[in-house]
């Protein structure tokens, strides 16, 4: 720890940069001591965002921007990069090899379709076009066995074509290459031969998993990935050099963890949910440094979507089902991620009344151009944020730390055209829905993710971040049943929080199939082992820091199709009461999952994981330095609150609350970069740390 | 013919409180979404885990479809209420722990093979309140042959298959061993059945207890009104959508191929008149033949189902699926007919595709005649062996049985004024909701080979929109023999196009022997594949909408370079010339268009 005031001689300040859709986000960590900044992402040339945060920092700290980078030690970088590529289709021109017979993997998907009697949906373009996608030759079966051999005449063949078709990266997913690679190694050699220079990615290497689909996807997103996100790294890299950096810079990665920017640049699929999937993880650090919950709810809140998950018993939740775009229609990543939830539901949501008369918010949304009709931007639409403003949660004078004025007139305007005289009410009362209704969708996207996976919401914690959180959250919390909310300091910044606390991960994963009926005891120590040494290997890579193992396997009922994850209780299986203690462990999960528990039935273990996380020294127990909020004494305002109506409600600078004091509802916390509504009948404390905590009383 | 758009002027009525309204819309949908996850990540067979193929819904005490989870149209529009109704009346006394293990297609059901299980939603005062119901498609049925589609079946006693009339299967939460061990005697591979039993029981009695909790929380009568509420907004969406219809009567008809026991097809005839200023549709199915002696006829379910799924394809805009649309909709059915309401023992084995398509296509293809930018095109048969069941002896694992039913790849989806076929739509009656196997997950179940998978070029039917083309798949044995039982539609009579759009491919499928010779296949029936042998399947493409020569050049240029239309039948079909190179010869494409015209 330093003493406060010290200078930071040497290199021991750490940085924690996330680059988000409209803003950048910085952390400084110095000493302990965070600092929270904000500039404007820079689509075309992110790092320039990045650079132009940095220089927010160092002005505000006092320093000069290479003064304040020639501190760094670390710098970890959230970035949305790869995912605005996939969806710009701003991708490497890219080819898919696949088996001989099978073509059409990637335009079949695993079929599927949202709404029955929806034909105005196109039917989706596959991945990679079917111009670029060619067959291989050569068959391996289930079993391993080579039914027929690689016709290496018609790789060659190939390879040729694709030169002549100037591809920039090449995909390689072969049926079975999981259990016997050699098909999948051989055409590496010769597109290494034959093609220098043109990066590609096999699929055996990249994600061994089972299902073609999902396998081919992973490898096709992949490589599509390579040339762009390595010249973005090695661009970042150099041009924070320039700026006088000379620490260790560390990428966040999809799966809550983070990974050298050269390991990214290697396989930069893992970079795909970079940003979102760091809120969790400081979701998890403050709830259980603030409350010691079981179950946390993180909910992150900004302007055109709303990013929900879950987190039980100290566990990131993670998927193996992450599509760029919607269901069935986008592009699966066939990689588990953290199971972050996104819904159309932010302060751009737009509010409007169908032709049966019911009201709806979303999904269309405003975005940040044209924007809420209150940014008097062009838009003209009635948003969450134009709703919030008319009913006072938002000080139209005071958004952003007052850097933008918002025109409450503008709003209402938008409310009474839309929503208002199509259902004969007051404007009040149509913000006051509109809320409601963007409240019942957040409820219900958090349900999907709590309640439909067994998971009662009931007495757990809602961690709020992002700058629209505050806004209804409490509401939210009470539908559920939730026991409080915490908003924690760094709430308007919660990713790049996030990566300050995360760990150095992977993840290893060998696929090997037995039953607890007839166990592979062998099989499996070697699969074990297996996992075991290489996440050993990669902790041996990052030095100076603490390793912990995971192990966890992904396991069924004979017959079910779908495994879910089970934590391993046991380091390895060698006796009849390990195998047992699996077992068990396994039929808890199935039925806090799916209220059924089939004592007697064998279990079917399909895949072996061991996950390696590596502790990096720093303190994380910081605290978040004062300054940037406004010092005027604030008094009340008209707010209205649900159930009650209008009422004057205290109005809070988040600064001016001492830690260990509150402020009871109605009122409202204002920080310059967020607002939280305190309902009536609640409280919110300020707790030692920083963080607003607020108590939801039972109801009933 | 054109119609004005939606315009706020048109309301009616409107719900007293639509938020609140919105609210418990958005519960009870919740509810059998999750009904649904606990089925689909639970069950054992294919059908349920990978396929996807049942539905869950929740039906008011007094039998109206309330709210149903996105899946397979054929399960849940008509359907749910007949077997609510049956209950009621077999069962007077319904009380909190019951389960009735339901398949009659004679009670409702839609056919043998779905079993469906209804639990009544029984709150503290003794009342019945609602009904959760949960239906699946099974592995196997108990059948003669191992197929759950028996369309040789002469009558319901040749099907073979168990046949439960709304039978209690739970009294207090508790099964009743007796049935239990009646299905585990009848259907192959017991454990498979008793696996999917209790995914069914897990996802029911998810429903039961989420709706206790709901009639708990809002309070019974609340919730009771919130459901008229929900039917009356919902008519109201339909009334909307009936109006942006063509005004008029049509008749269309289309014809299923030749089958044992119909020797020349089975023709069948929609007519519809739609009434767009009394916002109501009409469909009558009466003209049509008597039952067949075979498994294709319709059960009641169904022949509703089906021809309510033609409108629902046709309606301008998306409309809540309950008893409060279905106001609007009177379809007309005949005791004894082919497609109207069976009488025991006919057999409705193969009630849920084949013939039930037909009359969907009838009903969008009536439509289509009214007006143009209506209706659309049909869908391609249902059938073909890339859905077939397959069974046999896994030497992998001790020679031990199997069967289950294959979903590889059927096309099939029809030209539409909007887009294209849908690629994946499997048949009319499914809508594209069925998932599709992986290819490595079928061969590790099973001990096959699936050798190729891929769009067949220039199948498609033709048409400003054009149909889903063929699917080609070949799969057989890896070791051992392998038995394949399908039936098919669609090889001789092909989907029909609309509004000038062109006919999609025909059905086939050949025996490929060990020495690479290929022998032509009936197109319904059984195949015992040995070593080195693999059947050859090219499923039927959909129908096309709207003339070909007013597809976009840029579709067509796609089209070409994608590899679903070759350069010449663009050029001969669509009128564009592309050339070598992959360029757009202009001029002549001008010429060729000009003269198509004509």
């Amino acid at each position: 720890m330093h003493d406060a005031g010290s200078p930071h001689r040497g290199n021991s300040v750490r940085f924690a940069i996330d680059t988000g859709g409209t803003f950048t986000d910085l952390i400084v960590d110095r000493g302990g001591s965070l600092h929270l900044f904000k500039a404007f992402t820079t689509p075309d040339d992110p790092v320039e965002g990045v650079l132009d945060v940095l220089a927010v920092a160092a002005d505000g700290l006092g320093l000069s921007r290479s003064e304040l980078l020639a501190e760094g030690s670390l710098l970890i970088h959230g970035t949305t990069r790869a995912i605005n590529a996939l969806v710009t289709g701003g991708t490497a021109r890219t080819a898919f090899l696949t088996t001989a017979g099978h073509p059409d993997i990637l335009l079949f998907r695993e079929g599927g379709r949202a709404e029955p009697f929806n034909f105005k949906v196109p039917y989706p373009e596959p991945l990679v076009p079917r111009a670029l996608t060619f067959e291989m030759p050569g068959r391996i079966a289930a079993d391993g066995t080579e039914v027929e051999e690689l016709d290496e005449l018609a790789v060659r063949r190939v390879i040729a074509e694709l030169r002549e078709a100037e591809v920039e990266a090449v995909a390689v997913a072969l049926l079975w290459s999981i259990v016997e690679p050699s098909h999948e190694l051989r055409v590496a050699e010769l597109l290494t031969r034959l093609m220098p220079g043109v990066p590609f990615t096999l699929s055996h290497l990249l994600n061994p998993t089972l299902r073609e689909y999902r396998r081919a996807s992973s490898t096709c997103i992949d490589a599509a990935l390579k040339p762009l996100m390595s010249g973005y790294l090695s661009s970042l890299r150099q041009r924070l050099h320039e700026a006088g950096f000379g620490g260790r810079l560390l990428i966040a990665t999809s799966q809550g963890g983070m990974l050298d920017a050269e390991d990214v640049a290697a396989a930069p699929i893992h970079s795909i949910n970079s940003g979102p999937s760091m809120a969790p993880v400081a979701g998890r650090h403050y709830a259980a440094s603030e409350a010691g919950a079981d179950t946390v709810i993180v909910a992150d809140a900004g302007g055109t979507t709303f990013d929900i998950s879950v987190v039980r018993n100290g566990l990131i939740p993670r998927t193996r089902e992450t599509w760029i775009g919607p269901v069935h229609q986008g592009h699966i990543t066939g990689f588990p991620s953290v199971d972050v939830k996104s819904i159309g539901a932010g302060g751009g949501s737009i509010a409007w009344v169908d032709d049966g008369g019911l009201l709806r918010v979303g999904p269309r949304s405003a975005g940040s151009q044209p924007g809420p009709a209150c940014y008097r931007r062009g838009g003209n639409e009635p948003t969450l944020t134009d709703a919030c403003l008319a009913l006072g949660y938002l000080d139209p004078d005071f958004f952003l730390g007052g850097s933008m004025r918002l025109d409450t007139a503008a709003a209402r305007a938008a409310i009474e055209r839309a929503v208002a005289t199509p259902l004969a009410l007051s404007v009040e009362d149509s913000a006051a829905a509109i809320v409601r209704i963007a409240t019942e969708g957040m409820v219900h996207a958090i349900e999907e993710v709590t309640v439909h996976q067994g998971i009662d919401p009931r007495g757990s914690v809602l961690v709020g971040g992002g700058g629209a959180a505050g806004l209804n959250l409490v509401a939210i919390a009470r539908r559920l049943g939730c026991a409080r909310v915490l908003i924690p300091e760094t709430g308007a910044a919660l990713s790049a929080a996030g990566a300050l606390i995360t760990d150095l991960s992977s993840d290893f994963t060998v696929t090997h199939f037995t039953s607890t009926e007839e166990f592979d005891f062998e099989g499996v120590a070697t699969a074990l082992d297996t996992v075991a040494r290489q996440a050993q290997e990669f902790a041996l890579a990052a030095p100076g820091s603490s390793t912990a193992v995971e192990f966890s396997v992904e396991a069924r009922y004979p017959r079910q199709n779908w495994e879910i994850e089970v934590p391993l209780p046991v380091e390895r299986i060698e006796t009849e009461a390990d195998l047992a203690a699996l077992a068990d462990s396994f039929h808890s999960a199935h039925e806090q999952l799916f209220a059924i528990r089939e004592e007697e039935s064998p279990v079917e273990v399909v895949s072996w994981r061991a996950r390696a996380r590596c502790a990096l020294p720093g303190d994380v127990e910081q605290t978040v330095a004062s300054g940037s909020g406004r010092d005027v004494p604030l008094a009340s305002r008209r707010v209205w609150a649900n159930r009650v109506g209008w009422v004057d409600a205290e109005v809070v600078a988040m600064d001016s609350l001492r830690p260990g004091s509150y402020v009871a509802g109605p009122a409202i916390v204002e920080s310059s970069f967020t607002t939280v509504v305190v309902d009536p009948g609640t409280r919110g404390t300020r707790s030692a740390a920083g963080h607003l905590s607020i108590e939801i009383e039972d109801e009933s | 013919m054109t119609v004005a758009a939606t315009d706020p002027g048109v309301l009616e009525r409107r719900p007293a409180d639509p938020v609140e309204l919105a609210v418990v819309a958005n519960r009870l949908k919740a509810i059998v979404r999750r009904m649904s996850n606990t089925l689909y990540r639970t069950g054992r067979s294919g059908v349920l885990n990978t396929a996807r193929d049942f539905s869950c819904a929740i039906i008011t005490a007094d039998d109206r479809l309330l709210m149903a989870a996105d899946s397979l149209p054929i399960h849940v529009l008509s359907g749910p209420d007949l077997m609510s109704a049956a209950m009621r009346e077999l069962h007077p006394e319904l009380r909190a722990g019951d389960a009735f293990l339901h398949n009659s297609p004679y009670h409702g059901n839609s056919h043998p093979a779905d079993h469906s299980l209804l639990v009544p939603v029984v709150v503290a005062d003794g009342t019945h309140q609602f009904t959760v119901l949960v239906k699946a498609h099974q592995a196997d049925c108990g059948n003669a042959l191992p197929t759950t589609y028996m369309g040789t079946a002469v009558d319901v006693y040749a099907e073979g298959a168990l046949i439960f009339p709304v039978v209690k299967v739970q009294t207090d939460y508790s099964d009743h061993a007796d049935v239990i061990r009646m299905c585990e005697m009848r259907l192959r591979v017991p454990e498979q059945w008793r696996g999917d039993y209790l995914a069914m029981v897990g996802a029911a009695r998810i429903g039961e207890r989420e709706m206790l909790a709901l009639a708990e929380e809002l309070g019974t009568d609340s919730l009771q009104r919130l459901a008229e509420e929900w039917f009356d907004y919902s008519e109201q969406r339909m009334v909307n959508a009936v109006r942006q219809l063509p005004a008029g009567s049509a008749v269309a008809e289309t014809t299923h191929d030749p089958y044992p026991g119909a020797p020349d097809g089975i023709p069948v005839a929609a007519a519809v008149e739609v009434r767009p200023q009394e916002a109501r549709v009409t469909i009558d199915l009466r003209e049509n033949p008597d039952s067949y002696p075979c498994g294709l006829n319709l059960s009641e379910a169904c022949a509703r189902t089906a021809a309510m799924i033609g409108l629902f394809n046709s309606l301008p805009e998306e409309v809540p699926t309950n008893a409060g649309s279905f106001r609007r909709i009177d379809v007309q059915l005949r005791e004894g007919c082919v497609v109207g309401v069976p009488r025991h023992p006919t057999s409705t084995s193969v009630a849920t595709t084949n013939v039930a398509d037909r009359v969907t296509a009838a009903v969008q293809l009536a439509i289509a005649s009214l007006g143009e930018g209506h209706g659309m095109a049909e869908a391609g048969g249902f059938g073909a062996p890339t859905a077939a069941v397959i069974s046999g002896r896994d030497q992998r694992a001790g020679g031990a049985p199997f069967v289950n039913q294959l979903f590889l790849v059927l096309s099939g989806g029809p030209g539409n004024p909007h887009n294209d076929g849908w690629l994946t739509l499997c048949h009319a009656g499914n809508g594209g909701m069925l998932y599709v196997d992986s290819v490595e997950v079928d061969e590790l179940a099973f001990p096959i080979l699936i050798r190729t998978q891929r769009i067949a070029a220039d199948t498609e039917g033709a048409g400003r929109r054009r149909g889903a083309p063929s699917v080609e798949a070949e799969y057989g044995p890896l070791v051992g023999e392998l038995t394949v039982i399908y039936a098919g539609d669609g090889h001789v009579n092909p989907a029909l196009g609309a509004a000038g759009g062109e006919r999609g491919a025909t059905s086939r499928q050949e025996r490929r022997d060990a020495a690479g010779e290929l022998h032509p296949l009936e197109g319904q029936g059984a195949a015992t594949l040995g070593a080195g042998e693999s059947i050859v399947v090219f499923t039927a493409a959909g129908g096309g909408y709207g003339p070909p020569h007013t597809r976009e050049v840029e579709r067509i240029c796609h089209d070409v370079a994608e590899g679903w239309v070759s350069r010449k039948r663009a050029a001969s079909v669509y009128g564009v010339a592309i050339d070598g190179d992959g360029e757009l010869d202009r001029a002549a494409t001008a010429r060729r268009r000009e003269e198509l015209t004509r």
